[in-house]
């Protein structure tokens, strides 16, 4: 087993992880920490490719991408969640299963 | 050698956070067990030569993203939720249902044969930076567009609001 196939098999580990962790959390901000795993998951991975000598330079710079709309998306997530809490008083995913609050 | 160690080191550090998160109750532990794999990742970043990318990592992840969860479990977790044990179909549907992904996945990963020709990606700054402003220079400016759009969405979103009484919503 190559050293690509290494950190390969660790992104895939980490993204079952992740989906592991959406899966059974009920807390929302848990279930963020999880698209966090699945997000550093292919970052993993697009560098791993990268660094053995696929794809150059394009790796590294696709990697700052997934870091800029990684918190990009996660600032914005937690502000629905803020408004989420103030309607309903609980973080609870559960809870939201309403179209009308 | 040395680097196989410290491979198998990072990568430990990693997974037994996740698996730290899947079985921790206490939402301010699993963001710090999140940072743990952060900072896990930069060193695995590092020790494959992209030291630009695993400095990003600690400063804008570990530093920015996971402290702002933490800022948000510290304003929305106010009372203590109720804790419900998973029944024990539930856990085992998850558990096979992770391992057959990662079994496709593995399975995928050590059959593929990867014949491209090797180019070998530099590890310097500057050529990071000519690249990035070279050839990717449009998803560049989409990319301080998003963060624009971001601002000003969450900006909005997490205004200060009037707050109103849950009888008071009369619907229609």
């Amino acid at each position: 087993m190559t050293e690509l196939q290494h950190y390969l098999i660790l992104a895939a580990a980490l993204l079952v992880l992740g989906l592991s962790i959406i899966i059974s959390k009920r807390n929302a901000i848990a279930i963020l920490i999880g698209v966090e795993f699945i997000l550093n998951a292919a970052n993993l991975n697009i560098i791993a490719f990268s660094s053995h000598g696929i794809g150059g330079l394009d790796g590294q710079t696709a990697a700052i991408f997934i870091i800029v709309i990684a918190a990009a998306e996660a600032a914005v997530a937690l502000a629905i969640f803020l408004n989420f809490y103030n309607i309903i008083a609980t973080i609870d995913v559960d809870r939201g299963d309403k179209l009308r609050g | 050698m040395i680097k196989l160690l410290f491979f198998y080191m990072f990568a430990l550090s990693s997974v037994i956070a996740g698996i730290a998160i899947i079985f921790s109750t206490n939402i301010v532990r699993m963001a710090y067990w999140l940072i743990g794999m952060l900072l896990s990742l930069a060193g695995l970043y590092f020790l494959q030569g992209s030291y630009f990318l695993g400095v990003i990592q600690i400063i804008i992840y570990a530093g920015g993203v996971a402290v702002l969860m933490v800022f948000g479990v510290m304003l929305t977790s106010q009372q203590i939720a109720a804790q419900l044990r998973p029944k024990r179909w539930e856990v085992l549907w998850l558990l096979v249902t992770a391992i057959m992904l990662l079994a496709g996945i593995v399975s995928a990963i050590l059959d593929a044969r990867w014949s491209q020709e090797r180019v070998q990606a530099s590890n310097n700054v500057s050529d990071f930076g000519i690249h990035l402003l070279g050839k990717f220079l449009g998803p560049f400016e989409l990319a301080s567009i998003l963060l624009i759009i971001a601002l000003l969405g969450a900006a909005y979103l997490a205004r200060p609001k009037v707050p109103t009484l849950k009888s008071e919503n009369n619907p229609k």
